[in-house]
């Protein structure tokens, strides 16, 4: 048992937060058009490549950089910096990554993965559809071997980094096996909506994806060796991501919210000293360090004991991002007016907390899950 | 970072798991009901090793240490030991037993802790009092130096074995006109003139454990019996936080584990509208959120335990967090596996109205999660 990051880590993380505090800084995703969220992330790829963060879990760094664990608490580090630009990097590099890494052939995982961990490449993961939950229909989206090639169709929906994707892996299946497609970018065929508003998240880039007559060279598909596989490890790594995300928005809103309370007086007192403040914020710090406590124990379960590895995932991906809603409201409520400013860190943390409980794994199939799971019906 | 446990120590904790399903948990319904303190069941944890575990073997402990000793204390909840049982057991072994240690010369060391393992002796802590409870600097208690002799008077309050003990560890003002550095503490024992228990409260759960206040009445004690030195009384009881905060929260733990398993087992078997209720997506909701928050819950304590293993100085935002998730979640799942029984829930027939019951006092007992609050928005 040991409770504490190595220093090499504890080094590495502190690096990550001043690379991170600056991209918020010079990018300011939040307020980007398409186009400078675009090359946003692209400046923010290749700073955070330099510190060996895009390597982890994809290609191998040294020893202790490249655990989930050590992984979950650099990725925490990054998500209380720059939201945005924390969730297209991990789409990306996290999702796409080690979906190419787990199930693509030793050539996929050059060609793909070398570039993406050197932060010149963008990838996106496009699995949800009509009915978007994978929970309830199979997918519909089809390939077809037609000659050398291989032809898609299908439909998807709400697609990070679709927009500014090099590559988009699309999962369906061909002719009744499990694929991933790797659909380049400028593959005919392909048609990238409009990039959807969304309520947080802002810098972002989402659009749905269709897919018509898409054809692509047989080497653009990975063979996955069975559906419900596929669909665990893409959401069990999606979830992972999540996770980090809200305890980043945790932090985030809490520091705010704290240094708030702290320095600003009403009544003669700074704020802090009131009950009522002083122990929602109380409430908040106990929410987050339980959160925090609970990503970190389900990370490492995720190497030291895998069978437990995607319940624990569960609960923490439950616990952290519900947490997340209430201390990012929490912390709007204490930063009062100030807090209720577009672009406060606050208010940016506040949208993006929601969306932690919709992705992945929904709360409420997780918790079905696990229901199950306790009666031994899973 | 490493959340594994050593093979020994996961043995360790399976013994304690098969040795109170055999010897404790059968008979705890029936005590329970009748509000009785099992003596029998308190001597064979004596016999076991579990009263001592953490004390030197020197003493008639067995040297464990506190993640071990945090394991021991949620294999009993797991096994479906009740609240009750388990207060007793940390007021005895922790509260007391373990001040005894720390602050106890050889001679109190070896008067009392043998016989406090061996569970010949049952121990009891008294601090707080009628009008000094989260404020317990405000003690009214007073001991008064004589010659040789302290005299105390005064009154403690809520003091878990004070009816059944054999030896107290008090905390009484030596310097009434300061708050906390005017606090001492003195082991008295059952049959000193001028000490009496009262009568035992009638307690909404927790029932098994005897609760009572502590009389003192021109008591008259050795100058021998001060423990430490005068002054830093309050000290050690703040020393005892650190257990407070492991190994007596793990009983909880491990009650949810049990609760869990028992509700899992309620749901599969119990047919409504034609199935078992375990289908309704409802009922699977609460399963999945008592498990939530056993898994939430975990770490926060192994942590107290692991960094006390460490010698590392109790970080006391940490703890305070640590109590007050437990303290305050673990209402809203206890609650929910009654209501997951329906009807039979709300009956002694099942023991999750009992462990509702006992949970209640998670976040009272040890600090209240108000006390909590205002420690952490002070250190944060
Ligand atoms: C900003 C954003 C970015 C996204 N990015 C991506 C991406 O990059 N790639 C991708 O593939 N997808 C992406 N998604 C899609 C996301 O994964 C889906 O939104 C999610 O899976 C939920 O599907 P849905 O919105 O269709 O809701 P629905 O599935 O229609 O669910 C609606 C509600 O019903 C509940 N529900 C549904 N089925 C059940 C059931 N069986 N039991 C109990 N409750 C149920 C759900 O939990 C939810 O509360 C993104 C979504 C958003 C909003
Ligand atoms: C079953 C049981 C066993 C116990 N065992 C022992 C034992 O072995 N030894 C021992 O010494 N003690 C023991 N206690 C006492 C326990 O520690 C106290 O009950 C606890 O500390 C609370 O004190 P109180 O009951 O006097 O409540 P009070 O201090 O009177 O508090 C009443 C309410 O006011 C709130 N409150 C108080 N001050 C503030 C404030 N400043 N701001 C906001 N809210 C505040 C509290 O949180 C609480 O909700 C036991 C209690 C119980 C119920």
């Amino acid at each position: 048992m040991n409770f504490d990051f190595s220093e090499t880590l504890k080094q590495w993380f502190a690096a990550l937060v001043e690379a991170g505090k600056d991209l918020a800084g010079l990018l300011e995703l939040e307020e980007a058009d398409e186009k400078a969220a675009a090359s946003g992330l692209r400046q923010g790829l290749a700073r955070l490549a330099a510190l060996g963060y895009l390597r982890v879990q994809t290609r191998q760094t040294d020893g202790d950089k490249n655990g989930v664990l050590a992984l979950m608490g650099a990725m925490e580090q990054m998500a209380g910096c720059c939201p945005s630009l924390f969730l297209a990097t991990e789409y990306s590099t996290r999702v796409f990554g080690r979906a190419v890494s787990a199930w693509g052939s030793a050539a996929q995982r050059t060609r793909w993965l070398d570039p993406l961990a050197e932060g010149v490449l963008v990838g996106a993961v496009a699995l949800s559809e009509g009915a978007m939950n994978v929970e309830n229909e199979p997918l519909a989206t089809r390939g077809q071997r037609r000659g050398d090639k291989i032809t898609i169709e299908g439909r998807k929906q709400s697609v990070v980094n679709a927009p500014a994707a090099d590559v988009i892996a699309v999962a369906g299946s061909l002719e009744g096996e499990p694929a991933l497609f790797l659909v380049p970018r400028a593959a005919a065929g392909l048609t990238v909506s409009p990039r959807r508003v969304t309520m947080g998240y802002a810098g972002v880039l989402i659009a749905d994806l269709t897919l018509e007559a898409c054809a692509l060279a047989p080497d653009a598909v990975i063979a996955v060796p069975d559906m419900a596989r596929m669909l665990d490890g893409l959401r069990f790594w999606e979830n992972q991501v999540l996770v980090a995300a809200a305890l980043g928005q945790m932090r985030m809103a809490l520091d705010a919210a704290r240094d708030h309370a702290k320095t600003h007086r009403s009544g003669g007192r700074p704020i802090i000293a009131y009950q009522e403040v002083g122990f929602k914020l109380a409430e908040m710090l106990t929410l987050h360090q339980t959160a925090q406590w609970l990503a970190y124990r389900a990370a490492w379960a995720a190497e030291a004991a895998p069978k437990e590895a995607q319940s624990l995932t569960l609960c923490a991906k439950i616990f952290a991002t519900e947490a997340a809603e209430r201390v990012c409201g929490s912390a709007l409520q204490i930063l009062s007016s100030t807090g209720y400013l577009k672009g406060h860190p606050a208010e940016v943390a506040y949208r993006a907390a929601k969306y932690g409980q919709i992705a992945g794994t929904s709360t409420e199939i997780a918790r079905v899950r696990l229901g199950d799971e306790a009666m031994g019906w899973r | 970072m490493d959340f594994g446990f050593t093979k020994e120590q996961l043995m360790f904790k399976q013994e304690v798991l098969r040795f109170a399903k055999k010897e404790i948990v059968p008979r705890v319904q029936e005590h329970d009901l009748a509000s009785a303190f099992d003596f029998a069941a308190f001597r064979k944890m004596g016999e076991f090793g579990l009263l001592g575990l953490h004390l030197p073997e020197t003493y008639g402990g067995q040297g464990a240490d506190v993640v071990t000793t945090v394991l021991a204390g949620e294999a009993l909840g797991e096994a479906g030991v009740d609240g009750g049982l388990t207060l007793a057991y940390g007021a005895h072994s922790f509260l007391c037993a373990d001040t005894l240690f720390r602050h106890g010369t050889e001679d109190q060391r070896r008067r009392y802790l043998p016989r406090l393992c061996t569970g010949e002796w049952i121990g009891c802590m008294g601090l707080s009092e009628p009008d000094a409870g989260s404020d317990v600097a405000a003690m009214s208690t007073e001991a008064v130096r004589h010659g040789d002799r302290y005299i105390l008077n005064g009154t403690k309050m809520w003091i878990t074995n004070g009816p059944i003990a054999d030896v107290a560890v008090v905390y009484a003002k030596t310097d009434p006109g300061q708050k906390h550095a005017g606090i001492s503490a003195f082991v008295v024992e059952k049959g000193t003139p001028g000490f009496s228990a009262g009568p035992p409260l009638i307690k909404m759960g927790v029932r098994t454990s005897k609760t009572s206040e502590l009389i003192f009445k021109d008591c008259a004690i050795p100058a021998a019996n001060l423990l430490g030195r005068e002054g830093e009384g309050f000290l050690y009881a703040m020393q005892t936080v650190e257990w407070d905060r492991s190994a007596l929260l793990a009983p909880f733990l491990g009650s949810i584990t049990y609760l869990l398993k028992r509700c899992a087992e309620y749901a599969k078997g119990r047919v409504q509208f034609g199935r078992p209720i375990g289908h309704f997506q409802a009922i699977k909701h609460k399963l999945a959120d008592i498990r939530i928050f056993g898994e939430a819950a975990r770490a926060l304590v192994y942590r107290i335990a692991w960094c006390k293993d460490q010698g590392r100085p109790l970080n006391h935002l940490e703890a305070s967090v640590a109590k007050l998730f437990i303290g305050d979640w673990s209402l809203a799942v206890t609650n929910d596996a009654v209501t997951l029984h329906g009807g039979v829930g709300f009956t002694h027939e099942f023991d999750v109205e009992r462990i509702f019951r006992d949970t209640r006092l998670a976040p009272i007992g040890g600090g209240t999660s108000e006390i909590q609050k205002m420690i952490i928005s002070k250190l944060m």
